[in-house]
């Protein structure tokens, strides 16, 4: 018998190796592989269609993705040293791309941003402003949708699990968008949001008896990404709903009985009982929806191609339209390169901090 | 249940089995592959008679046609590359021939298609690169502006003609008061509802062009500095940028429908949509040129051609096959199954719809007068996607100025990565 079992802790180290080959292998060949291919990519010129072979061309992809410089400049002057004024008294100065595709320091330069100090006016420049511009919209758009999404999953799982007349109905009816195909769901949605014929503003309207007017709400800059944000959290919700529920569903009735007895309010079993029995549920809901929504793609290339003036563009919109649909497939891959590494260092850096914090106390 | 799945199964596989090795059996000839876009049901049904009808002509070759969805064939094209599987035959989109045959993916067709095959082919439908020929089309496209005789007369508005075009102060006058009438919340529909690139750089250069200025120097290929931003391109930014302010066109319909369903008055499409227009305004419906903006009508030139690749081991049976497809009779056939606009006199001649007098004839006259090609070059991707980009930008209000640099400057800059496109001269 102890022989037999020191075979067995033999090979224990092995045994765990074997069943995890399989899994493994699939990870290294369609995730790790690839992955290495495109950082290997990053470094050359590698075009979709091209007739000669891709040379090395160092961290050029790389400089043209994340150069930042800054301009001052002073506001013009006319012959006696007065500072000239357009007609809204702002200050005149020169046109910014005239210096910038002048001057060879700036060469391939682009305004990102301004601002003013005193007279002087600041302009940010980027070689990509529109990568930062996509990166921003991106992590406002994971800002926002994730803590809604959340919610509103929170909140129709309590509602389909309170007991109430036909909750099976409507849990598939929440859950329904979830299954239909994200392109068709983004059709319809830019049918609803449409300005003169969509459903929101004749709604808007109506219930405010014409007082509200027609908001154009996929042309708009200031109200594209909301528009995108609202659709997404109502089509993510379902899936969100129902891991809640599971999670709900977990919590022993017991706990609820004993508050109850003991004269606990709805709120106080909610905040005491229902929330820390749905921490893990809520922990993996919240990863796994914010990283559906760092990879925003679909909503966008369907309803607005990334307009109005780039204020719905996304990182992976942008990659896909220089590495994909201009053939820049090098370029393209140091976008993803560059936002996987930006990614990992954000989930990284807390889990750092908070080890750091925990080995300093006694 | 199940076992009757497996069995279907079966039978399925072996029949299939059987009837891919039964023309080797029996069937001498060499077969040549043929990769086609989808563009429509009849354009498929026609082109696929056409095969049949070159395959009973012929003892040496078959072809045998595949069709790959239109949406994702460059992709399609450039992932066979990659691999070394292109077919033999193939369709390419006019704007991209430079592109593969700069890369390599065509080989010319002289010596395979004769010169006087080629040679009554109206010019923008041959696509050249270097001053070589790599493809040919069977049939061309032609945007219009479609309207109703009837709104015209409202609007006390000349009716234009081939020879005499609206000017742009007749189009705005035009535009304005069907604004003012009230009828229409956006008189004109340009059909900026869609976004891809190869619309935009289709439809909206030959505004820009009629302007006075170009997507790029064609006298070089090299530079979009000075053309692209130059100040006739900036008059042409500052007037698309108006059609949208005073709402005269919608920066995105709801449907494709505004046309049919009356809620534009104009509508700036393209001869497939003659069809559902036709059918909803009747004998009413007129077909007019776009309005000559300074420099003459323009519209886009050359839509779907016929190429050989490189690696084609048969390039004789390809050009049979072309030169085939380009006969007046074949020409006449596909137009008229589909009202594409035949490339060459005699085609249209031969044709039902495009011959003197035909209800379509229209469309071919416009072509004729007015088809200027995109550049070829393979630059033109990069130049697709940087004018939509800017074009799009100037829409929604940012500075015109800017917007051409910026899409200059990204053109120009993706030139200079490929050094000038000249084969062996990369930097």
């Amino acid at each position: 018998m102890s022989g037999h079992y020191a075979k067995v802790r033999r090979h224990a180290g092995l045994t765990p190796l074997l069943f995890g080959a399989p899994a493994m292998l699939g990870l290294a060949m369609f995730v790790l592989l690839p992955f290495l291919m495109a950082l290997m990519l990053t470094f050359t010129d590698q075009r979709l269609v091209s007739p000669e072979s891709s040379r090395l061309v160092g961290l050029r992809n790389y400089e043209r993705l994340l150069s930042i410089s800054a301009l001052v400049q002073d506001p013009e002057r006319d012959s006696a040293g007065h500072i000239q004024r357009e007609a809204d008294q702002t200050p005149v100065y020169v046109r910014v791309r005239a210096i910038t595709r002048s001057q060879p320091a700036y060469r391939g330069y682009r305004p990102l941003g301004d601002f003013h100090f005193g007279t002087r006016r600041i302009t940010i420049l980027a070689k990509d402003p529109a990568f930062l511009q996509a990166l921003c919209n991106t992590f406002t758009f994971a800002l926002v949708v994730v803590p809604l999404q959340g919610v509103i999953a929170l909140g129709l799982a309590l509602l389909v699990n309170a007991g109430l007349w036909g909750q099976t109905i409507f849990r598939a009816v929440y859950f329904l968008p979830v299954v239909m195909s994200m392109v068709i769901v983004s059709v319809v949605w830019a049918f609803l949001f449409n300005r003169d014929l969509g459903l929101f503003n004749l709604a808007l309207s109506k219930l405010s008896f014409g007082l509200i007017q027609p908001v154009d709400w996929l042309g708009n800059p200031s109200t594209a990404m909301p528009a995108i944000v609202i659709l997404s959290a109502w089509q993510g919700a379902g899936l969100q709903m129902l891991i809640l529920l599971a999670g709900l569903q977990g919590i022993s009735q017991e706990l609820y009985d004993a508050a109850r007895i003991d004269g606990a309010s709805t709120w106080q079993r909610f905040w005491h009982i229902t929330l820390p029995g749905l921490r893990q549920s809520i922990t993996f809901v919240l990863i796994v929806t914010t990283i559906g929504a760092l990879g925003l793609f679909t909503q966008v290339d369907v309803m607005t191609g990334g307009g109005p003036r780039e204020a719905t563009a996304t990182v992976m919109f942008e990659a896909v339209r220089h590495g994909v649909r201009e053939g820049d497939i090098a370029y393209g891959a140091t976008i993803c390169v560059v936002y996987f590494a930006l990614i990992t260092i954000l989930i990284l850096l807390p889990h750092a901090l908070l080890r750091r914090r925990l080995r300093g106390m006694p | 249940m199940n076992k009757r799945h497996l069995q279907c199964a079966f039978l399925l596989l072996f029949g299939s089995l059987v009837s891919c090795s039964q023309p080797s059996l029996t069937d001498e000839r060499i077969e040549l592959v043929l990769w086609k876009n989808l563009a429509g049901l009849e354009e498929e049904a026609e082109t696929a008679a056409l095969i049949s009808q070159f395959n009973q002509s012929q003892r040496k070759w078959r072809v045998r046609a595949q069709s790959l969805a239109q949406a994702g064939y460059d992709q399609s094209v450039v992932a066979a590359s990659l691999a070394g599987r292109l077919p033999c035959i193939m369709a390419v989109d006019s704007p991209m021939v430079a592109s593969y045959a700069w890369a390599g993916h065509l080989r010319p067709l002289d010596g395979f298609v004769s010169p006087q095959a080629l040679a009554p082919v109206s010019p923008a439908a041959i696509g050249t690169y270097s001053d070589k020929t790599y493809a040919v089309g069977q049939f061309d496209a032609a945007l219009a502006i479609f309207t109703r005789r009837s709104t015209l007369m409202r609007m006390h508005t000349r009716i234009p003609t081939l020879d005499r075009p609206w000017s742009a102060a007749e189009f705005e006058t035009l535009l304005a008061r069907l604004k003012a009438s009230g009828s229409y919340r956006y008189p004109l529909d340009l059909f900026t509802r869609d976004g891809k690139p190869s619309w935009w750089a289709y439809a909206y250069s030959p505004l820009l062009q009629s302007f006075g200025g170009d997507l790029i120097d064609r006298n070089n290929m090299a530079r979009a500095q000075g053309t692209l931003n130059g100040a006739d391109a900036q008059r042409f930014g500052v007037w698309f940028n108006a059609l949208f302010a005073r709402e005269w066109v919608s920066r995105s319909e709801p449907d494709d429908y505004a046309f049919v369903k009356g809620r534009a008055a104009l509508a700036y499409a393209g001869n497939w949509w003659a069809p559902e227009y036709r059918a909803v305004a009747g004998h009413d419906l007129l077909i007019l040129p776009p309005p000559d903006l300074g420099h003459g009508v323009v519209i886009g030139g050359g839509s779907w051609q016929w190429a050989i690749t490189s690696g084609c081991a048969h390039p004789d049976g390809a050009g049979a096959f072309i030169a085939f497809m380009l006969q007046a009779s074949s020409i006449a056939a596909m137009s008229d199954a589909t009202g594409y606009v035949p490339v060459t006199e005699a085609g249209a001649a031969a044709s039902r719809d495009f011959k003197p007098g035909g209800k379509s004839r229209i469309f071919f006259e416009l072509m004729r007068r007015f088809a200027r090609q995109r550049p070829a070059t393979p630059a033109f991707p990069a130049i697709a996607s940087a004018f939509t980009l800017a074009l799009r930008d100037i829409m929604d209000g940012k500075n015109v100025e800017d917007a051409l640099d910026d899409g200059v400057d990204e053109i120009d800059s993706t030139i200079a990565d490929h050094g000038g496109y000249v084969l062996g001269l990369k930097p």
